[in-house]
């Protein structure tokens, strides 16, 4: 390789990975944003340990045909779940999937539908709060 | 067969290679018509279009053939038709060289029913299918009309085969001369006393000329039909809100699969929608339903358009429960629908791949196995 290639290469590179880890951290100062957001409504630290619980649990307050959010989504956060109309979705947890949870107005919307679907309510902020944390930290 | 008999090579080659091609051909246009699964459309498209080519051959070979495939030498008038028809009841057939009065006019009608039926067939792929040449030419109606013709011509064309078998058969045993052989080997026997005529040569030349000059002028006919574009497609621009907010928990349906009505049914009603909340940002949910409006099943004219537009009454936008789509899917068993690769019935693309044009050809079905 001479030295113009080498130069050439290196700049390249160094472009890229720089590119991929600049979206990764606003990716995740995103997301931190949305959980900070919704910590601060709820007015107390956010539990994953709670965030599981919820994700997991069969509730079935919601509409007969959605008992849980595991209906839809995986049965494990780290698991691709499907649609009751046949399309997959992919894993929840954020090691799975970096593009989760970095737009504040998709994940209201969801919120805001899946909570209904489930809980057969709004999701309060705390709940949303320890469902992002429990999801980031998996 | 005595020795004193002669033989004679009646059946010139292309004469056999057209008719046995011809009996391979309408067989399997016939099978993959009445039996097979849907996806073997193709085939049965691909069996219409061999049978034109070989009806057109026949027809030119009908002009420059060998003699006794000649056209002109196997007209016979009406009385001796009826002579000959007279002869049968009386078991008492006489030996023609060539075809006879009664084995010519089954070519005729064969060639005929064959002609009708598959211009009846080009008509429908156009019509119901917006495919083929005629897909510009004829609209939906036209393809409707003609898919019942088509049917009735082919059960027409069955039983003129059958006639036309059994014919044989009864010819073979009253004048004992085979004639299945005979169409095989080309030879046919000269009876005892009838003098040997002196048949004409074939003008393969001729013939070929003719056939390249038909060719061309067909294709290009054809070709001219096929440049219009399909009758009842519309250009239709994509609207990225339709397709991320509609698109999320399944594949985005065309419009044309619903009528205007069950659009705005269905936008109005998005908090219960197949029992989930399906809501949207009041914006994007107006820019949606305009869409859906501009764009509804009214607004062309395919199969889908035409078909899914009589709504069921219970969920009128629902639309696996409209009755056409009822009663297509009515074969398939509900294991079917719950193997994972199909992922239900409101899962179209699985198996219909190119639902989401709007499109739901024949060819294009492919159920996954598991
Ligand atoms: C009826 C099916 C269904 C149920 C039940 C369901 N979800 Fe969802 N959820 C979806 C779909 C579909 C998406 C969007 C697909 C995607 O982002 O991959 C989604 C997305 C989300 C998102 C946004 C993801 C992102 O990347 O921004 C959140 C948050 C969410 N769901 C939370 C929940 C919670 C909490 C529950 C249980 C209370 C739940 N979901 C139950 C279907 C469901
Ligand atoms: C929250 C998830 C969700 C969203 C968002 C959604 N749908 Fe649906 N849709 C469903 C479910 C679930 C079904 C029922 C599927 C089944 O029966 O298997 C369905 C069914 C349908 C059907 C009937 C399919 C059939 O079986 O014939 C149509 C049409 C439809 N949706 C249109 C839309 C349109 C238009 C939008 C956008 C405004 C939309 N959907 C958004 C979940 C959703
Ligand atoms: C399990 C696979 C499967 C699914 C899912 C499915 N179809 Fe079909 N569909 C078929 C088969 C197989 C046929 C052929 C049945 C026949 O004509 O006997 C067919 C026929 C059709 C036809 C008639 C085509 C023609 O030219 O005869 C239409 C239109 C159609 N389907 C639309 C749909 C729509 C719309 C959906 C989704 C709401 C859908 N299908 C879902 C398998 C499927």
């Amino acid at each position: 390789m001479n030295n113009l290639n080498k130069t050439i290469f290196i700049a390249t590179a160094t472009i890229l990975l720089g590119g991929v880890s600049i979206s990764i951290v606003s990716a995740n100062s995103a997301r931190d944003a949305i959980i900070e957001g919704f910590v601060d409504e709820a007015g107390m630290e956010a539990s994953a340990e709670r965030g599981k619980i919820l994700f997991e649990s069969n509730i079935g307050d919601g509409k007969p045909d959605t008992p849980s959010c595991t209906t839809c989504h995986g049965a494990t956060a780290l698991k691709t779940g499907m649609t009751r109309a046949g399309k997959v979705i992919e894993p929840m947890a954020v090691s799975k999937n970096p593009e989760r949870f970095i737009d504040l107005k998709k994940v209201s919307k969801w919120f805001r539908r899946n909570c209904k679907s489930v809980l057969g309510r709004e999701c309060t902020p705390q709940e949303k709060a320890d469902f992002l944390t429990y999801m980031k930290s998996k | 067969m005595t020795n004193l008999e002669k033989k004679l090579r009646v059946w010139d080659l292309p004469t056999r290679i057209f008719h046995w091609s011809l009996v391979a051909m309408v067989g399997i246009g016939l099978t993959t018509g009445f039996i097979s699964p849907e996806w073997w459309m193709g085939i049965h498209i691909w069996a219409g279009y061999g049978t034109v080519l070989l009806v057109v051959f026949r027809l030119v070979w009908g002009i420059f053939g060998s003699e006794f495939s000649r056209i002109e030498t196997f007209v016979f008038t009406p009385h001796e038709i009826i002579a000959h028809i007279r002869e049968l009841i009386f078991l008492r057939p006489r030996h023609y060289i060539g075809h006879n009065p009664a084995g010519a006019m089954m070519i005729f009608a064969l060639l005929f029913f064959l002609i009708a039926i598959t211009v009846s067939g080009l008509l429908v792929l156009g019509g119901e299918e917006n495919q083929g040449p005629l897909a510009g030419a004829a609209n939906y109606r036209i393809g409707d009309m003609a898919s019942e013709i088509h049917l009735v011509l082919a059960f027409i064309l069955l039983t003129l085969i059958g006639l036309h078998i059994i014919g044989v058969f009864i010819e073979t045993r009253l004048t004992s001369e085979n004639l299945v052989k005979s169409m095989i080997d080309g030879y046919k026997i000269i009876p005892q006393g009838q003098s040997s005529p002196q048949p004409r040569p074939s003008r393969p030349m001729a013939a070929a000329t003719f056939l390249l000059a038909f060719t061309i002028l067909a294709g290009s006919v054809l070709w001219a039909f096929s440049t219009m574009p399909p009758s009842g497609i519309i250009q239709m621009s994509k609207n990225s809100d339709y397709t991320t907010e509609c698109g999320d928990c399944h594949e985005v349906y065309h419009p044309s699969l619903l009528p205007k009505a069950s659009w705005a049914k269905l936008m109005a009603g998005l908090e219960d929608h197949f029992g989930e909340d399906a809501s949207i940002d009041q914006d994007l949910s107006v820019n949606i339903a305009s869409y859906l409006e501009i764009y509804a099943a009214e607004a062309w004219d395919t199969e889908a358009s035409n078909r899914f537009s009589r709504v069921s009454l219970k969920a009128p936008y629902q639309i696996s429960a409209t009755p056409y789509w009822q009663r297509k899917h009515n074969d398939i068993g509900d294991d079917v629908f719950r193997r994972a690769g199909v992922g239900g019935e409101a899962h179209c693309s699985s198996c219909h791949r190119d639902a989401s044009i709007g499109h739901f050809d024949d060819q294009k079905i492919k159920i996954p196995v598991n």
